[in-house]
């Protein structure tokens, strides 16, 4: 029996959260959609001109988005490098193992049993992971390529140059195949994080037990 | 926006702060380590590059063109004296702008 109410709302995602995961959408999508054009070169010199000045425009995004979200809500970034990195538990695994129930849940319609989860399960741990590391390079690594190109060695502006492509593309894979089908399939999320942040606490209860048994306090 | 829940307050123990500053230092480091190894790396090549030079020069029995017996017949028998008229339009190249193709 749950202690809480039918009608009850928690905030899943402050402001803060939000307005950088709006950066990320504005940010980081344009330029990756840029990046694999830019890469794969099927317009002509304008049309691959245009690619490369939206590109810019989407890693400025992604850099001020990035980097005003690290200084103004260290308490978020705190909370998701613990979730993240210091929370792995035996439960992962065998969450990961089962892919999280979502291979009998979306293809046999079929409910299995999963370890119950905290605010991320062990697969947006592991995407959070990759996606911490993979922008903090695609960053640093695209920053060396547009203030720094004729500065450099030629050895840093290689590997700046293929560490931007590889980790780029590989990121791209990681969003497109798996973040945006998985967070529109999993509706309640993606309309708390587009919407006001909130989610009903019975639907959070399904997907995140720990979270909302662990982490939740009324309001006063 | 109305809500009746909200995360408790973020707290970080001690153990988690070292943890995320111990992580942070080695991302740091392992960056700065590897932009450290390229430049050596690249000015290696260079002083390699520089003593290779100075190493040729030391080995030429004839260091300066002046002294150098088939360059002075060459200017004898078919281009006149060096920096002549002859020698310049020979040898000087000329300046293209090349900047609009």
């Amino acid at each position: 029996m749950s202690k809480f109410a039918e009608d009850a709302v928690a905030l899943r995602h402050a402001l803060p959260s939000r307005l950088f995961h709006w950066c990320l959408v504005l940010g980081f999508i344009p330029a990756a959609i840029t990046g694999v054009i830019l890469f794969l070169r099927p317009l002509g010199p304008e049309g691959m001109h245009l690619a490369m000045q939206i590109h810019i425009v989407g890693a400025w995004i992604l850099m001020i988005g990035s980097t005003l979200f690290f200084l103004l809500a260290s308490d978020r970034v705190a909370a998701f490098w613990r979730d993240a990195f210091f929370s792995w538990k035996n439960d992962d695994i065998i969450w990961l193992a089962k892919g999280g129930g979502y291979p009998q849940k979306m293809l046999l319609n079929k409910e299995i049993d999963v370890p119950p989860m905290g605010k991320m399960n062990s697969g947006q741990k592991m995407m959070g992971i990759l996606v911490f590391f993979g922008t903090l390079i695609i960053i640093a690594s695209g920053a060396i390529l547009y203030f720094a190109l004729p500065l450099v060695p030629k050895a840093i502006a290689y590997y700046a140059d293929k560490a931007h492509l590889i980790v780029g593309l590989f990121l791209t894979l990681c969003v497109f195949c798996g973040h945006i089908p998985l967070g529109i399939y999993n509706w309640a999320a993606f309309k708390s994080m587009f919407g006001d942040g909130t989610i009903r606490v019975k639907e959070a209860e399904h997907h995140n037990k720990l979270w909302v048994e662990e982490e939740l306090k009324k309001i006063s | 926006m109305k809500y009746d829940y909200v995360e408790k307050a973020i707290t970080v123990t001690r153990r988690e702060f070292i943890g995320m500053l111990g992580i942070a230092a080695a991302m740091l480091w392992t960056g700065a380590f590897a932009v450290t190894d390229l430049v050596a790396d690249r000015n290696k090549y260079i002083r390699m590059r520089t003593a290779g030079l100075y190493k040729d020069d030391e080995k030429q029995a004839v260091r300066q063109s002046h002294n150098n017996k088939s360059l002075m017949k060459m200017y004898e028998t078919w281009a006149g004296k060096p920096m002549g008229h002859l020698a310049e339009e020979l040898f000087h190249t000329r300046y293209y702008d090349r900047t609009v193709l």
